[in-house]
């Protein structure tokens, strides 16, 4: 888990991803972001839900305003992660974008059945995935207007 | 009548002894005479000799007559004209001997007779006699020998009458024979036949005159005589009663010459004649042929038991084992012995016994019905307590006995074990199915994370440090890139092909049209890029998978379309009907064509004919269409002459089954 700056103006964002390059390659998308990303990364499901949940070391991070979840993920699968979210009432109301490179039906399928926000599976040339990251910062972070949740 | 004669019979035996003494003293110039008064006593005389012969003329019904000591006949009366056919005048004179069959007269039978009266003054018998028109007839015959005051032997008498015709009951008797269904034949202890009714007639092919006093050993050659006979030990009563009442099975022989098997019943009947024989006889053939033909439909149907596959079992309505085959014996380690009248219920515990048994509601016969015909599955038990699975087929036999069921038993032990295995194979199939699937996405989706960090990296540096490089580093990241992308559509048409065909939908009724139209959407970029003219008979609908069908028009069309020659591409798709169950979908294109040799390649998974830099693609269309079509149950060819255009053909069943 690590978090860039800490910026209470920024908006929280959490990367769930196992791959280090994915989440640099990810990093370096949101360094062109129109807004200040504040972007917190958990690196397998189980990690995830602690934050979530601010269980242990997580129990004063932020409540993230969006989730960009992996479905292929180490100790609790990306699935899992994604119904445990949409089954709590406190957490539900967070968008998910699932960004992952699969593109089986079945997990598209089965990604929206679960309430997943939107699917995207990584492009898998650099820009085509810059691009993808350039999107979801324009259209999720800019257009989009999301719940405003005051810390609990 | 015949009432006075039976009253007087029982007396004048005697009487007229004494009588033929008298008459005979008349005729017979040794007798002596008289005196003075001789003349009066000639008289005297006469007139008692007219009485006399009127009296023995008045006994029609007995032949009566005198013989010197050599057989010569000297006196006859009325009843012995009637009887023997002769009258006094044709007869006196003759010896007697002409009234025996010659065979008897071969054997010296007259003179015996004369000789055995001679020795004991009278002798009895019943023989043949041969009338003056040679038929023949059963006499019961007295000889008396006449001898003078001085005891010597002067002549003899016979007492005779013609036993058919002697008595009333005779007659009833000669009814009652008559009436008889079968054939009936009255023998005598000489072995000769007295009397016979039509019916022997009949069967034997003898008149009635030809069969009485034969020797019935001429009409059943063995068996019967002998049983008439006194053995040295035992006496003709003894032997005859040995073999009374007891249906005797004997050939008969008839005047042809023919033979034919009878049955014969023997019962005694003591008669003033002695002990007569009367024989019924009937003619068994017909139900020797049918014991015959019954004999060989059992050893045929027991051939065929024995001969069957299966283990059977005969079971009667009470539950017990009344035949079986010898595979019935090897199967339940058995033999015929132990298990005949043995409780089914012993050798399959349950399930067939309650199927032969009547509940309150059901009768034996309607509890049967039921499962007759169906094979059911039980459980048997071995000899050795072991038990077996068996499939069992029950059919019911109406016997004299009441419902018989016969069972065909086998042992499916080796069916149910490859049964299992079978289920136990699908499973395991199936599981390797499924693993080879998830195989094919892990591997493809796990592929793709390196690879994907490959090429981002390599452009990311390109992008950072573009101009601090050289320009042969610029290229060298060209080729990497381009190797990455060309690795991800690998890994991605392989993950297209492992799941082709099997994300199965539940097969519908799909229009052919429907399918096609679904396939020119998806291509709808490049048919205006193309501007492609694709045309269509009508397509017939057919039971199968409308996105597997879609696809392979899709993959044909865009094909036509791909590889295209100089001139503006067009296409037709056509069907035709196969048989009984099959259509044939044709995609025809005037595009660049393929050579024969590439006919059978073309469908191989990443197999392509033509350079990168000529058509894109990993070569997974057609593979793909394969695969999906075998897996409905189709089939497809390809027909090409390069430069001509291809026409691909696909089969698919009217009805797929998945």
């Amino acid at each position: 888990m690590n978090t860039i700056g800490s910026d209470a103006r920024a908006i929280e964002v959490l990367l769930v991803e196992d791959s280090p390059g994915d989440v640099r390659l990810t990093r370096e998308a949101f360094k062109d972001a129109k807004v200040r990303i504040n972007l917190h990364v958990a690196s397998d499901g189980a990690e995830a839900m602690d934050f979530l949940n601010r269980v242990g070391k997580h129990a004063s991070v932020p409540r993230p305003y969006l989730i960009l979840l992996d479905l292929n993920l180490p100790k609790k699968d990306g699935r899992e992660v994604l119904e445990e979210i949409k089954m709590s009432p406190a957490l539900k109301s967070i968008p998910v974008v699932i960004l992952t490179t699969s593109a089986s039906d079945a997990d598209i399928l089965r990604s929206y059945t679960l309430h997943a926000n939107c699917y995207i599976t990584k492009p898998v040339d650099l820009d085509g995935f810059l691009e993808v990251v350039k999107s979801i910062d324009s259209f999720w972070l800019s257009v989009v207007k999301l719940p405003h949740h005051p810390r609990s | 009548m015949r009432s006075y004669i039976e009253k007087i019979e029982a007396h004048t035996t005697e009487n007229l002894f004494m009588l033929g003494s008298s008459v005979s003293a008349t005729a017979s110039p040794a007798f002596p005479t008289g005196n003075s008064s001789e003349r009066g006593l000639v008289e005297a005389l006469r007139e008692s000799e007219e009485r006399y012969q009127m009296l023995l003329d008045g006994i029609e019904g007995y032949a009566i007559f005198m013989m010197d000591v050599h057989g010569v006949i000297l006196s006859w009366n009325a009843g012995a004209e009637r009887i023997k056919g002769y009258t006094s005048d044709q007869i006196i004179g003759h010896n007697f001997s002409c009234f025996f069959p010659p065979e008897d007269i071969e054997h010296g039978r007259p003179e015996e007779v004369l000789r055995m009266a001679a020795a004991s003054g009278r002798y009895e018998e019943q023989g043949m006699r041969v009338r003056k028109d040679g038929s023949r007839f059963l006499a019961s015959v007295t000889f008396t020998a006449l001898r003078n005051t001085a005891g010597s032997l002067r002549g003899f008498s016979e007492f005779s009458h013609d036993l058919s015709e002697s008595k009333q009951s005779g007659a009833k008797y000669q009814a009652l024979l008559e009436a008889a269904p079968d054939a009936m034949v009255v023998v005598n202890e000489a072995g000769e036949i007295v009397l016979v009714n039509v019916q022997a007639e009949k069967q034997f092919g003898y008149r009635r005159d030809e069969l009485v006093g034969q020797k019935v050993k001429n009409v059943i050659p063995d068996g019967f005589a002998e049983r008439l006979m006194a053995d040295g030990a035992r006496s003709a009563a003894e032997a005859l009663a040995q073999r009374i009442g007891t249906g005797i099975e004997l050939i008969a022989r008839r005047k042809d010459g023919s033979e034919f098997p009878i049955e014969i019943m023997l019962s005694p009947l003591a008669s003033p004649e002695g002990i007569l024989v009367t024989a019924a006889i009937r003619d068994i053939s017909v139900r020797k042929e049918a014991e015959m033909h019954l004999a060989q439909m059992e050893g045929r149907y027991r051939g065929l038991l024995e001969a069957a596959p299966d283990a059977m079992v005969v079971v009667n309505a009470a539950g017990e084992i009344v035949l079986l085959n010898v595979q019935a014996e090897k199967q339940f380690g058995y033999s015929r012995n132990e298990l005949v009248g043995q409780q089914v219920k012993n050798i399959i515990p349950e399930g067939f016994a309650e199927r032969l048994i009547a509940d309150g509601t059901r009768s034996a016969a309607e509890a049967l019905a039921q499962q007759i015909g169906t094979g059911i599955e039980l459980i048997a038990r071995r000899k050795d307590g072991s038990e077996f699975p068996i499939e069992i087929m029950l059919s019911p036999l109406e016997s004299a006995e009441g419902i018989l069921v016969t069972a065909a038993i086998r042992d499916i032990s080796v069916r149910k074990e490859s049964e299992q295995h079978l289920v136990k194979t699908v499973g395991e199939l199936k599981r390797s199915n499924d693993e080879l699937q998830q195989f094919a996405y892990v591997s493809s989706h796990d592929l793709q994370e390196p690879l994907r960090m490959v090429a981002s990296y390599t452009q990311l540096l390109a992008k950072r440090y573009k101009g601090r490089l050289d320009s042969e580093a610029d290229e060298f990241i060209t080729f990497a890139v381009d190797g990455c992308k060309r690795m991800q559509g690998l890994i991605q048409d392989l993950l297209a092909y492992s799941r082709a065909g099997t994300n199965g939908k539940e097969l519908c009724e799909v229009s052919g049209e429907d399918a096609l139209r679904g396939a020119l959407t998806n291509l709808r970029i490049t048919l205006e890029q193309s501007g492609a003219v694709v045309t269509h008979d009508s397509l017939p609908a057919l039971m199968t998978d409308e996105t597997q069908l879609t696809q392979v028009f899709q993959n044909l069309v865009g094909n036509a379309i791909k590889y295209r020659g100089a001139e503006v591409p067009r296409v037709h798709v056509s069907a035709t009907k196969n048989g009984d169950s099959e259509w044939i979908f044709s995609v025809r294109d005037n595009g660049l064509g393929i050579a024969p040799q590439y006919f059978e390649r073309i469908f191989i998974l990443f197999q392509r004919l033509h350079g990168r830099n000529e058509f894109e693609g990993t070569g997974i269309g057609l593979a793909i269409c394969k695969k999906v079509l075998e897996r409905l149950g189709g089939r497809i060819w390809v027909e090409s002459q390069p430069e001509k255009g291809s026409t691909f053909h696909f089969a698919l069943p009217e009805r797929s089954e998945k």
